[in-house]
């Protein structure tokens, strides 16, 4: 598909001197391009000047370092970066199957009137605000999940140590279930349209060949499209790992580098929002503007990773 | 490649002219809303942020100073530490803190004056299912508690100071400020005061160490954290504790009575801690034996003000209607008013902001 | 006899275990398809239910009572958050159709697909570190105000804006563009007299969108404007106060009453965002079906 405007037509290069309105327009126009680059470029260097007490202080040493102590001037990421990991990692654990599965009910399994009001459901779910969700997250599921899920895993597979712990009504479980609902209808919805984009005769011609659509949807659909299925999962391991105000309400706030999926812990983000104003110190301050730094390195590594995997399938498929 | 060079050029002179206004307006966009030049409009505005221990007051002052002379107070409670911050960094006309400067954070705000404007307490709160109210407990028991030294509820310290009250083998969950608080200041100092430990291991600060038990931000955060928790113990300012129902623990004072925390403790502290240190603070934390109806978790708090500041002339009414006309709204939330010693002394300090 | 059975229709038992697991995989993913849903209701019918019985005529008339005190609502918290996303779309909207414009007009097939991972990359950012970056750049030594809260709400937005109204402008037939250009206009007018209409349906849609996104942004807030005043205050010099951080500061408060305005401040925001989502639906099949039409 062509990427510029559809116009085929050989304009006489001999035109009258270029028109003002044209060069205006383009001036404009080209004006609010470099804007997104120039804020691009300023978010970074904005943060990163923030950070300069903290990064000059502690240097590398604040990624595996856990202390966080305002008396002693003493601060620390590794737990921080545990925290995020692990919310992430289990986010994605439960949403990517639950993702795929959304993703070829709607391409493939679902009657044909019912694709676009389901569709439209799941999508919905990406519109609740994560601050809702967070209110939701801390006042009614925290207390179900302590009340009724949390001494269920402890009584029965409290030998793995992610379920050892006390029930309580915030930690690690209940940022992951808000994560994994954030993030469902973000990925279900990109794998939808690489399902639907999957051409129609492979798909005709295994099915032809006598595979269940099952087996059709394993062998072919997902393996033809599982790049795509990659920077889908990289979006959502970036919107996971940015989410500070969900995470903020459900995680409790208290750093911990621990298995235990129950209890509270934190990560970069939620840490940003709950510190970053009443901070103690100056060099704490610096600290969290350190951690956003961290957050922001992380978020533009998935999010071109995402689009480098996304241009290669863009070529390999106009290649053919 | 005339053609293209031309309008390349022009797209990078539009970009740096579209820039050079953007920065160089700043504040002068006009909207259809009240664009109001920043001098003329804000005047009638003072904002101020920090403690959330003084913050029920101050939201009791807003609308009536906003009636009497005419001027919004916009404060944002988001803790002691916050105040400070914000303050040195001038994004607000006024701090508060029930904390006082530490010598760095004095350097940092550059000739800022801290004016004790309210006479409030911290108080000790606990929710054990099956314990009634007005615990008897005292500062080192306390201490061991945050230290983790003592995990159950009926562990023998504690029975040995209730022995009326059958005590169930809950745990102990201690509760503390997330944020930069100046009620953790307050009770860690006082924990610092009464138990070594403590103090080697912790430390008094506005955000200390702790090393076992959960975090919550702000007074209401703590209090609702408390609410939700069996076995929880947790500490939070005066006003807290009625507005929200919560239990307190009676805490042992230098001259061995159990204090209520109420507006006669707090003043008899008040009473007893007269002289101010150099820098302006009195610190009423762990008064002397011979106070002996004296709240030892009592404090003065803040208001941590610019030497100079552009909005002199507000700043100086306001203070003076808070440490005056202010004072009537305290003792409904457990503030008694203060000592006209220290009305006078502020208000000489008030007189030397320009 | 080997002749009467067709190996066609021969069932064994690999084939029937191949399809029992085909129909297990379907049914689990008509589950999670239902599952999802079910979450949605969930979330819905809590919000509203904990939201509704607090919702009533003083709620969107009132401003909030003084601490501890009942009554009271959260109307300097609904202007606010009209006043700031709204600046916020006057920002956004024309930058990011200049974008587009840019992107589909102007730039050489490579320049706009290194602008279209820029705009990717700058929606990936996580929205809490750009609050750090606007106050840094705007708060620190000025103090919080509306008009940077609304630069951190655009920064949200216009990524949005420029993809969908990138996406709508390639929708318009080349015929269009022709069509212009042999009549002798100029690029540039056959830009905005001929194309831009035909895409408004679609530019409205991303403007909904966008608007019921930024709506619902907590973390530029939170630097930004969150040191508000009690009252409504329509000067954007000062911060005001907004939907979603009044959420999130109730939300956290212990008395019942702060935790009903908190549930009955999500419902109205909730409802807000989820009614443009189906307008903004509805609004983009319909454009959708009209380039269609005219291709």
């Amino acid at each position: 598909m062509s990427t510029r405007a559809e116009t085929d037509l050989a304009l006489p290069r001999r035109r009258t001197r270029p028109h003002f309105g044209d060069l205006a327009l383009r001036a404009i126009a080209g004006a609010a391009a470099l804007t997104v680059l120039i804020v691009l470029i300023l978010i970074a260097y904005k943060v990163t000047q923030q950070a300069w007490d903290a990064i000059s202080t502690f240097g590398l040493g604040f990624l595996t370092s856990s202390e966080w102590n305002a008396v002693t001037n003493q601060y620390g990421a590794r737990d921080l970066i545990w925290g995020t990991a692990v919310t992430s990692f289990f986010a994605l654990l439960f949403a990517v199957p639950i993702s795929i599965a959304i993703g070829l009910f709607l391409s493939e399994l679902a009657p044909r009137r019912l694709r676009g009001p389901v569709g439209a459901l799941v999508e919905l779910l990406a519109a609740i605000p994560s601050v809702v969700l967070g209110l939701w997250g801390i006042l009614v599921m925290g207390p179900f999940l302590e009340a009724h899920v949390e001494p269920f895993l402890i009584d029965h597979f409290g030998w793995i140590p992610l379920f050892s712990g006390t029930p309580s009504n915030v930690g690690l479980l209940p940022a992951c279930l808000v994560l994994t609902i954030m993030i469902v209808p973000i990925v279900s919805s990109i794998c939808r349209e690489l399902f639907d984009s999957v051409p129609s005769e492979l798909k005709a011609g295994s099915l032809a060949l006598g595979s269940t659509r099952w087996e059709m949807m394993r062998g072919v659909a997902i393996p033809q499209v599982s790049g795509g299925i990659v920077a889908a999962v990289i979006l959502g391991l970036a919107r996971a790992m940015g989410e500070a105000i969900a995470v903020s309400l459900t995680i409790g706030g208290t750093a911990r580098t621990g298995w235990s999926l129950f209890g509270s812990a934190d990560t970069l983000a939620s840490r940003i929002a709950n510190q970053y104003q009443g901070a103690a110190t100056a060099l704490q301050t610096s600290s969290i503007a350190y951690l956003a730094t961290i957050l922001l390195v992380l978020s533009l590594g998935a999010n071109l990773t995402a689009a480098l995997i996304v241009r290669r399938i863009r070529r390999r498929m106009g290649a053919r | 490649m005339q053609r293209f060079r031309r309008s390349a050029l022009l797209v990078f002179a539009a970009g740096t002219v579209v820039l050079a206004a953007a920065c160089g307006s700043g504040g002068g966009s006009t909207t259809t809303v009240t664009a109001g030049n920043k001098n003329t409009a804000s005047s009638k505005v003072l904002t101020g942020a920090g403690s959330t221990l003084v913050y029920p007051l101050v939201s009791q002052w807003e609308p009536d100073y906003a009636t009497k002379a005419g001027v919004t107070i916009t404060y944002g409670a988001i803790g002691s530490g916050g105040g400070i911050d914000q303050i040195t960094a001038r994004a607000v006309d006024f701090g508060a803190s029930d904390a006082p400067l530490s010598a760095d954070q004095a350097t940092a705000c550059k000739g800022c004056l801290q004016i004790p404007w309210a006479l409030g307490a911290t108080v000790v709160t606990y929710n054990v299912k099956g314990v009634p109210n007005n615990l008897h407990l005292t500062g080192p028991v306390v201490a061991d508690m945050y230290l983790g030294n003592i995990t159950s509820w009926n562990d023998p310290k504690i029975k040995a100071l209730n022995p009326g009250v059958s005590l169930p083998s809950t745990k102990v969950t201690p509760i503390y400020r997330s944020d930069g608080s100046g009620d953790s200041f307050v009770f860690s100092s006082y924990l610092s005061a009464v138990s070594p430990d403590f103090k080697s291991k912790v430390g008094a600060s506005t955000q200390p160490p702790f090393s076992t038990g959960t975090g919550a931000a702000k007074n209401s955060g703590v209090a609702a954290s408390v609410q939700s928790t069996d076995g929880a113990i947790g500490y939070v300012a005066i006003s807290y504790i009625a507005a929200d129902g919560l239990n307190q623990a009676l805490i042992q004072n230098a001259a061995g009575k159990y204090v209520t925390p109420s507006v006669d403790g707090i003043k008899a502290a008040a009473d007893a801690v007269t002289t101010a240190q150099p820098d302006g603070s009195i610190p009423l934390v762990n008064p002397p034996a011979s106070a002996a109806a004296a709240y030892p978790l009592s404090t003065y708090t803040y208001a941590i003000v610019p030497k100079s500041s552009p909005k002199a002339a507000e700043l100086k009414a306001f203070l003076t209607y808070a440490i005056t006309d202010g004072q009537a709204f305290g003792p409904d939330l457990g503030f008694p008013p203060l000592p006209s010693a220290v009305v006078s002394s502020d208000k000489t300090e008030i007189a030397s902001i320009s | 006899m080997s002749a009467d059975v067709n190996p066609l229709t021969v069932v064994t038992r690999r084939s029937r275990r191949r399809k029992r697991v085909g129909v297990l995989m379907e049914a689990l993913a008509t589950a999670a398809a239902i599952l999802a849903i079910v979450v949605l209701a969930i979330v819905v019918i809590s919000v509203a239910r904990k939201g509704l019985p607090a919702i009533n005529a003083d709620f969107f008339t009132k401003n909030p009572a003084p601490v501890f005190q009942t009554g009271g609502g959260i109307k300097n918290a609904i202007v606010g958050t009209l006043i700031m996303t709204g600046m916020a779309t006057l920002i956004s909207v024309p930058v990011g159709v200049l974008i587009a414009i840019f992107n589909t007009e102007f730039a050489p097939p490579r320049v706009a697909e290194g602008m279209r991972i820029a705009l990717n990359v700058l929606a990936g950012v996580p929205t809490i570190v750009i609050g750090i970056f606007i106050f840094g750049l705007l708060v620190v030594g000025h103090g919080q105000s509306a008009i940077a809260a609304s630069l951190g709400l655009s920064i949200v937005m216009v990524p949005l804006i420029a993809r969908a109204t990138e996406e709508v402008l390639l929708l318009v037939p080349a015929t269009l563009r022709e069509g212009g250009m042999a009549l002798g206009a100029t690029r540039a007018r056959t830009v905005i007299t001929v194309i831009l209409p035909t895409a408004v349906g679609g530019i409205v849609t991303a403007t909904i969108v966008a608007v019921a996104r930024g709506a619902g942004e907590t973390a530029p807030l939170l630097f930004t404007s969150s040191i508000f005043a009690n009252t409504v205050v329509t000067d954007v010099h000062q911060a005001m106060a907004s939907i979603p951080l009044t959420i999130f500061v109730a939300s956290a408060a212990p008395s019942v009453a702060d935790q009903q305005t908190a549930w009955a401040a999500a419902l109205v925001l909730m409802a807000g965002v989820l009614i443009m989502g189906v307008i903004g639906r509805a609004l983009s099949l319909r454009t959708r079906r009209q380039i269609e039409r005219a291709r």
